[in-house]
């Protein structure tokens, strides 16, 4: 091996290994080139904009009120707000309850348990267009369509999941929540797995009954990694929009156009760009 | 023997529970697989045909001596497996010097690496294309698995950084104090015996690599260099009706490669996740 000397390698070795910067030197030109010089641009260019001429500061800000005002916008948000909030709950509640319900397995050795969080965090790893389009085939009112199917066969009144403007947010909730649930599982299930045992027996003793345990020492115990996770997944879903757009399509009408697809669309449709919108037809 | 009847009671209500929870997550992947394997008259009628009659493979032949699908997944496999490499290449010195320096603003830039990974690029897709296009990189395998490599660093680079910190230092100064430089104890004892983080890293950005849609669809406009995420969804639109066990084989193609990868190395995946999560 390298012994101390007055070769380059050594003399390079001395001087430069020893400090964190040549070591940090890839991430920095990799991400500063291909994708932080694009994000420093826009702030830029926003400064420019605003400063160099008086006049178009107000032209921004009638812009922003003209935006704020604009029908569509309301819409959007509110629909965003069910397809992030939906998303929210129904994947923190769910991936708790098996998290929970997983541990409980393991610890009285139930069937199973390995079972279940291997199928869950399989729906996890299927891309989102794939995602939207499995859905699809189980949502949709053809022949083909895997739910309405099943409801026919035991005589219940099928559900216009994709077409009914108040029903189809929350189809696309579920399909969110169906490939989302296992990340929010293995969240809380570490979280579970790192409270003190000891909090747990001191209760048994007590005399606590599994619900005072749950809600007095679980729930507590747990409320950094929920409100962590909780803005993880607001992260996640506000820009999802991959498995929507293969699901619906953000249809019927403008239903399930939540803002990240609207922002999609407006760039590919008014920039034209990458030959999006002629690369689709 | 009251508290064994409601710990009975409870493994009840857990397996019910777990059965619903199985059904609601295998449910649609195989409801796929049963589309799939389906004849044309078959697909009309729904689920009375869950276990198809006339089973059937001519839809995953179709799909795959289609003009266009086997390059898809080329080109899908070709830019997720490159951009995991590029990961390790450019994650693993930085999870190092997190691990083993101790430097000023340490964790300031490891909080700023975690809040660069929330700037979507859906958020600069117009400047993203405008600067690829003055680079001259629309259009390139090379400038699409630059960006995807650019956004999987970040989690990277945490995640590695927690498989280095297991190892211990004094391994490091026993090497360094017999004249090892930090190159070489980097090479030749950190490296080694971090493979299983490394393995895990790798399928995490290889999965999440063959998923992605919006890079490519906003870098790549050349049918010929499109990767599956985008094969899928133009595929989609090629399709109607009458043709949804193709759509379903096609799916069930795109969907498996990632599943497969990830059982392989399950395991390793979770206990990289979950050891990182537990430290914060």
């Amino acid at each position: 091996m390298d012994v101390p000397g007055n070769g380059f390698r050594a003399r390079f070795n001395r001087r430069y290994a020893g400090a964190p910067l040549p070591w940090m030197l890839p991430v920095i030109v990799v991400i500063g080139l291909f994708y932080l010089y694009p994000v420093f641009d826009v702030i830029r260019l926003s400064f420019t904009d605003a400063t160099l001429i008086g006049n178009e500061h107000t032209y921004t800000f009638a812009s922003i009120i003209h935006a704020f005002g604009s029908p569509d916008l309301a819409g959007i948000l509110l629909t965003t707000l069910i397809f992030v909030g939906g998303s929210i709950v129904g994947q923190q509640l769910l991936g708790l309850m098996i998290a929970l319900i997983v541990i409980r397995g393991e610890k009285r050795r139930l069937f199973g348990t390995t079972i279940l969080r291997t199928t869950a965090l399989v729906a996890w790893v299927v891309p989102g267009i794939a995602g939207g389009i499995v859905w699809q085939m189980l949502f949709s009112e053809a022949p083909f369509g895997g739910l309405n199917s099943l409801l026919r066969m035991i005589h219940l009144h099928p559900v216009e999941w994709l077409s009914d403007p108040n029903i189809a947010p929350w189809s696309v909730v579920i399909s969110n929540v169906w490939r989302g649930t296992a990340f929010s599982m293995v969240v809380m299930y570490a979280g579970l797995k790192s409270i003190d045992p000891t909090l747990y027996e001191a209760a048994e003793v007590d005399g606590a009954s599994a619900t005072q345990r749950l809600r007095f020492i679980t729930l507590p115990q747990l409320r950094t990694v929920i409100l962590v996770n909780m803005i993880l997944i607001t992260i996640q879903t506000m820009n999802t929009f991959d498995s929507i757009i293969s699901l619906t399509g953000g249809g019927p009408g403008r239903a399930t156009e939540v803002i990240s697809l609207y922002t999609f669309n407006i760039v590919f449709r008014n920039y034209d760009l990458s030959g999006g919108v002629s690369s689709r037809c | 023997m009251n508290s064994r009847a409601i710990s009975r009671l409870g493994d009840v209500f857990s397996y019910v529970f777990m059965m619903m929870m199985f059904v609601f997550f295998a449910g649609p992947l195989f409801w796929l697989l049963s589309l799939a394997l389906r004849t044309k008259r078959e697909i009309y009628l729904g689920v009375s045909r869950l276990i198809p009659k006339y089973p059937t493979i001519d839809n995953f032949i179709s799909v795959l001596t289609n003009n266009f699908f086997p390059t898809y997944l080329w080109n899908g496999l070709l830019l997720a497996v490159l951009s995991g490499v590029g990961v390790l290449i450019v994650a693993l010195p930085a999870a190092y010097a997190f691990s083993r320096f101790n430097f000023r603003g340490k964790s300031a830039w490891m909080m700023g690496l975690l809040a660069f990974q929330m700037i979507s690029p859906l958020v600069i897709m117009v400047p993203l294309y405008r600067y690829f296009s003055w680079l001259g990189l629309l259009d390139t395998h090379f400038g699409a698995i630059m960006v995807y490599i650019a956004l999987g660093v970040p989690l990277a680079a945490w995640l590695l950084k927690g498989t280095v910190d297991s190892i211990p230092r004094s391994l490091d100064e026993a090497a360094m104090i017999d004249g090892c430089s930090r190159f070489a104890v980097f090479w030749r004892i950190v490296l080694p015996l971090s493979g299983p983080g490394v393995a895990s890293v790798f399928i995490i950005t290889v999965i999440a690599g063959w998923s992605q849609f919006l890079v490519p669809f906003l870098l790549l406009t050349k049918t010929k260099l499109m990767p599956i995420g985008v094969g899928i969804f133009q595929f989609q639109g090629m399709q109607n009706d009458s043709s949804m066990q193709l759509l379903a084989a096609a799916c069930l193609i795109s969907v498996v490669p990632a599943i497969i990868a990830f059982l392989l190395l399950q395991r390793m995946i979770l206990g990289a996740m979950t050891a990182g999560a537990v430290k914060g």
